[in-house]
């Protein structure tokens, strides 16, 4: 089976019923994408699919299809970290930081599609991803940010 | 707000479809045995696995089942927003993701989220049964205003083709399915769309 | 006793040794047998020392032997080191070390100790400074209770200010001038003509002299990192980007996957099981029972993929454990014990006479209960073992490294020199990490399995279920009311005892006496009312329980906060003036004022269906104080506004303390409103996050933290934002609604939004 990774093909022979998620982390090493539960409800392993925010746990690889996919590794440009990972360094968001992965591809595919978004429309899109630590305070702060600075082009 | 790219998103569910049901409506029924259709397809319409997604106004879908206690809205304030899948948000695809493969493996998974072989979404607005009583869904379900313009044929087809509702016979995961069967729940669409589709009093 | 804590505050004597290729700075370790030769990640002469500071031409190490949990602990103990040693911690190389006696612990029995923080008078300081000595005499390097600043704050300058003096006495002995003519900047030692050169140039010169030793810390006005409102944890990117590798992210050649079915009757055994079904499954190369720690099944497979799903798939029958099978049997057994005379464990608080008090007139009389508590962090716990003939590896995300070594030593019959574990960062603990029984798991399945790497993840699902939660218990109070003031105030709690089981289970060994986490938090608030008592019972041992953030004070915080704000209540009093005039420690008022100013306290009342509560706690010798804000809407209670404020001595990293404190308020809300573990058939029912769903981001409140630094010494805070935050709460929704809730969590008695 093949998929597209960060831009690299790889080949994996799999179960086509495996999640996404346990091809990056045990068959490719890639382990930006976290597990905390398995049945979406914590969203730590949250990846983009061609752009979309998908719970890499929850996707088999068999419906993968040809989709590419991205993971928090390959977020940034080689020159220059995605403009959602400044935020949330300038705020200094993460505590154990093992959600940190999800929340950041969640809040970049959420920005994508809703470049200017409410305050309750962050709490509508960033409420889905758990964090333990209680970093929400600071999430909010950045999404703003990064929205208020991706406004400035 | 402002949607950057919402039409992209909406993606066809261009899924191959699986005619899985017989719709061959019965030559003649009597106003008594449609309403007595209408009161299985009431049973089915207001059964959780069909009514949590089907709120109305409200963009919130509900959960319900032995690990919530009462119905609750959805957790994680998912809203799935006027595109109805999410995309002002998080999309309901995110989580409910697309299983085309393997069907019979898709929802083994207690408390996952469910998934079928198309694009996960709540129901019109128009079509508002949770919480509803039976004379108002069954105005509702008659009225091609807000039924998507459908006759008792296309709505039969409509059931064959959404493959979201086909879940609500299967959920897997230890989910109650809807009572009846798929095929039955056509019948009976059938059988109430011969009679005339009969409301009961108010 | 006074030679006692001499010998405690001279133990962090700082010396040096010559490595291969440069020198270490670390702590002596006097009498300490002779390097063994099988320790080949030490070179030659670093036994010597423990250290904290590595100097070769490669780099500069600074080791932070305090795991990181999430709460900064790396960073902080990293610029303790740079701020004497003048580096940029960036620019170094951070390693958390191979456990050893040295990095021992002295603060972490601290909050055990019969004198309540408030109390800082010599013979208090003379008790506290014997319980430093404990934790030595047991090796005891721990991470937990909120002590790796108090620990480490001087330990750790010191070491950068030895490395420092001793290279800058290596460049005074090159170029001819007097130390005192040098000075240090950004890793290099700069001379009179302002020639720099660098720590890493000096390193072998260094190895050659004897440290310098006599060193003073510098005054913190001159302090570059610490206390800076900019500094920046130096874990932040990685964890941004991925990079930042967990104990759960490691991989090595040939390595195999493994998960586990235990008992969900913890300490019961397995009777037998049918993995048929399991065995032709993808991916699975073995299936063993396993015995360590918590008895079940294990599948090793290709991918923890296929592990989980051949787990599910086995069948397995089960001895029941010793305990209750249900939360109602649990709680029978924790009512009768409550007020016994026969399950009496302590009364460290009994002040006028409150059977006097109580005989007359009438009584207000409430009863209280707190749920059993999953630590439920975001990292499943995992180990990955190696076993081969000649040592044991292990890889693994812990607050007690040395335990672990010992006992996989004792496992595999190999020398404790031996075992090596490599502590590995964690997403998140609570204090769960203070277990072990994942490790003991995935060393039998290695040792099974010689030379092939084994990495062990519990599913979700088994982490929730073997998670040694937070005691449940259950409180009594009765009191009186006079005058308008609070009069009378008795609090009889029962618990399961919680320190004795967990130190047995890591250590074998029984602990003696009462078990001071019934009340922790409760009987040791600096308070004065009339009549005051505070009684601990002890219930039996039942479900296995352990540490989880805040410990004792994550419950009595509730129950004593609570119970005083009814009372207050019944007298009619303003919440916050008559906490006030109760308090008698000086820093702690100033807290409970200074909350008071920040959410412009004006009564309890905010108008129709708006309310405030205030409440305080001082746990970990911080007194917290919090005032949350609720309204009650048409979808339930809704969280307006929080206010934090503290008291933690000094503040090290601004930005870090106020991301402690209201992590700690949020953690603490999730499971006020929200969690429980409830148990049938000796198990918990709740078994993964849709069953015990914490806080989310729309429900967490606006909130602003301040910090005093008015409390003596240094403090650490991740902990002490726990304890208030469930009866600030809990008030809040009594001035809104007039509901007053006395069980944990409050979802069972009011909806929220």
């Amino acid at each position: 089976m093949r998929l597209t990774v960060n831009g690299t093909e790889h080949e994996v022979d799999v179960e086509p019923d495996m999640p996404l998620l346990w091809v990056l982390r045990d068959e490719l090493n890639i382990t930006g994408p976290k597990y905390g539960c398995g049945i979406a409800q914590c969203g730590a392993c949250t990846v983009h699919v061609d752009g979309l925010a998908v719970r890499a746990c929850q996707l088999a690889v068999g419906d993968l299809a040809d989709g590419a996919v991205t993971t928090i590794e390959g977020l940034a440009q080689p020159d220059s970290l995605h403009v959602v990972q400044q935020a949330w360094i300038d705020h200094q968001v993460a505590q154990c930081g093992y959600c940190q992965s999800g929340q950041i591809m969640q809040a970049a595919a959420f920005l994508d599609l809703n470049p200017e978004p409410t305050d309750e429309e962050i709490d509508a899109a960033m409420s889905a991803i758990l964090c333990r630590c209680g970093t929400y305070p600071r999430i909010r702060a950045a999404v703003h940010a990064a929205a208020a600075k991706l406004q400035e082009g | 707000m402002k949607l950057k790219v919402l039409a992209a998103c909406l993606l066809a569910a261009s899924s191959p479809v699986l005619a899985e049901v017989d719709i061959t409506p019965p030559t003649s029924a009597t106003p008594a045995e449609g309403l007595e259709a209408w009161s299985r397809i009431y049973e089915v319409a207001s059964h959780p696995r069909c009514a949590n997604c089907h709120t109305g106004a409200s963009d919130r879908p509900m959960w319900s089942g032995p690990s919530y206690g009462k119905t609750r809205p959805h957790g994680m304030n998912i809203r799935a927003g006027e595109s109805r899948i999410g995309a002002e948000h998080v999309l309901c695809s995110t989580c409910h993701t697309t299983k085309s493969d393997d069907w019979a493996k898709a929802n083994t998974t207690s408390h996952a989220a469910p998934r079928v072989a198309m694009d996960w979404q709540l129901a019109p607005v128009e079509a508002d049964w949770f919480g509803r009583t039976s004379v108002e869904i069954c105005e509702q379900l008659r009225d091609p205003e807000r039924n998507g313009d459908r006759d008792m044929l296309a709505l039969a087809e409509h059931l064959d083709h959404d493959l979201i509702l086909h879940w609500a016979w299967k959920p897997g995961g230890g989910r109650e399915p809807a009572p009846y069967s798929l095929q039955a729940h056509v019948n009976d669409i059938l059988i109430w769309g011969t009679a005339g589709f009969p409301c009961p009093e108010n | 006793m006074a030679s006692v804590g001499k010998i405690a505050r001279r133990t962090f004597l700082i010396g040096s040794a010559a490595i291969a290729g440069g020198v270490a700075f670390g702590a002596y370790m006097v009498n300490r047998p002779i390097a063994n030769p099988l320790l080949e990640d030490l070179a030659e002469g670093e036994a010597a020392i423990t250290p904290f500071v590595k100097i070769t031409r490669d780099g500069v190490t600074l080791i932070t032997p305090r795991a990181d949990k999430g709460q900064g602990s790396y960073s902080i103990q990293a610029y303790l080191i740079a701020e004497e040693l003048d580096m940029d911690p960036k620019d170094t190389i951070r390693d958390p070390g191979l456990p050893g006696p040295a990095y021992y612990n002295a603060e972490v029995m601290a909050e055990g100790s019969p004198l309540p923080a408030y109390d800082d008078s010599a013979t208090a300081e003379t008790i506290r400074s014997v319980l430093r000595v404990v934790p030595k005499l047991f090796a005891l390097q721990m991470t937990g209770g909120s002590s790796t600043v108090p620990d480490m704050y001087e330990k750790l300058r010191h070491a950068g200010a030895v490395a420092r003096e001793t290279l800058k006495q290596a460049a005074a002995n090159r170029t001819g001038t007097p130390r005192s003519a040098l000075r240090t900047e950004d890793g290099h030692v700069i001379t009179a003509d302002g020639t720099a050169i660098a720590y890493t140039e000096l390193a072998a010169e260094a190895a050659a002299l004897e440290p310098i030793t006599d060193v003073t810390l510098r005054d913190p006005k001159d302090w570059r990192y610490l206390g800076k409102p900019g500094l920046t944890r130096i874990d932040m990117e990685p964890k941004c980007t991925g990079a930042e590798k967990y104990g759960i992210d490691l991989a090595f050649d040939g390595m195999l996957f493994a998960s586990i079915c235990a008992n969900p009757g913890i300490g019961g055994a397995l009777e037998r099981y049918d993995a048929s079904a399991a065995e032709t499954m993808p991916g699975v190369r073995k299936i063993m029972a396993v015995k360590a720690g918590n008895a079940g099944v294990a599948v090793i497979a290709t991918n923890t993929w296929y592990a989980i799903q051949a787990v599910n798939a086995i069948d397995c029958t089960w001895v029941a454990p010793a305990y209750p099978a249900s939360s109602a049997e649990i709680f029978d057994a924790l009512e009768a014990a409550v007020d016994d005379p026969e399950t009496l464990d302590h009364r460290q608080r009994d002040e006028g006479d409150v059977e006097a008090a109580l005989a007359e007139g009438a009584v207000f009389e409430a009863q209280y209960r707190i749920p059993y508590l999953a630590h439920a962090p975001m990292e499943p716990m995992n180990a990955i073992v190696r076993v081969t003939d000649a040592r044991v590896d292990i890889w693994t995300g812990t607050q007690i490294p040395l335990f672990i070594k010992t006992r996989a030593a004792a496992m595999s019959g190999m020398e404790a020199e031996r075992v090596f574990v490599h502590v590995q960062p964690m997403g998140g603990s609570f204090g769960h990490k203070l277990e072990m029984t994942h490790v003991e798991q995935a060393v039998e399945i290695a040792l099974s399995m010689k030379g092939t790497p084994i990495k062990l993840t519990w599913s979700r699902e088994e982490d929730m279920t073997h998670d040694y939660p937070r005691p449940a218990s259950v409180m009594h109070g009765r009191g009186k009311v006079k005058d308008g003031k609070v009069d009378t105030f008795d609090i009889s709690v029962s618990q399961s005892a919680m320190a004795p089981g967990w130190f047995g289970r890591l250590s074998g060994l029984t602990i003696p006496g009462p078990d001071a986490t019934i009340t922790t938090g409760s009987w040791d608030q600096p308070f004065a009312i009339p009549n005051y008592r505070v009684t601990g019972y002890r219930a039996p041992d039942m479900v296995p329980v352990s540490s989880w953030r805040s410990v004792g004070a994550s419950g009595n915080g509730f129950y004593h906060d609570t119970f005083l704000d009814e009372l207050i209540h019944q007298a009619g009093a303003d919440p916050l003036e008559e906490r006030l005039r109760l308090c008698m420690h000086a820093p702690s008022r100033k807290v409970l004022e200074t909350v008071g100013a920040l959410s412009n306290w004006d009564g309890p009342s905010m108008g129709e269906n708006r309310g405030r509560g205030v409440a305080f706690c001082m746990s970990f010798g911080v007194p917290t104080a919090q005032v949350i804000e609720v309204t009650n809407t048409e979808l339930g209670i809704r969280l307006d506004k929080a206010y934090i404020v503290a008291d933690i001595g000094r503040v090290l990293d601004p930005r870090n303390v106020e991301a402690q404190l209201f992590g700690g308020l949020i953690y603490a809300l999730s499971h006020a409103i929200n969690s429980e573990l409830t148990y049938e058939d000796y198990g918990p029912v709740q078994t993964n996050y849709h069953a015990y769903e914490g806080l989310r981001l729309y429900q967490t409140p606006q909130i602003e933290v301040q910090v005093l630094e008015e409390m003596p010494g240094i403090r650490g805070v991740g902990e002490p934002g726990v304890p208030p935050a469930a009866p600030a709460l809990g008030n809040a929704i009594f001035a809104a609604t007039g509901q007053r809730i006395r069980e944990m969590p409050f979802n069972k008695h009011i909806d929220f939004v």
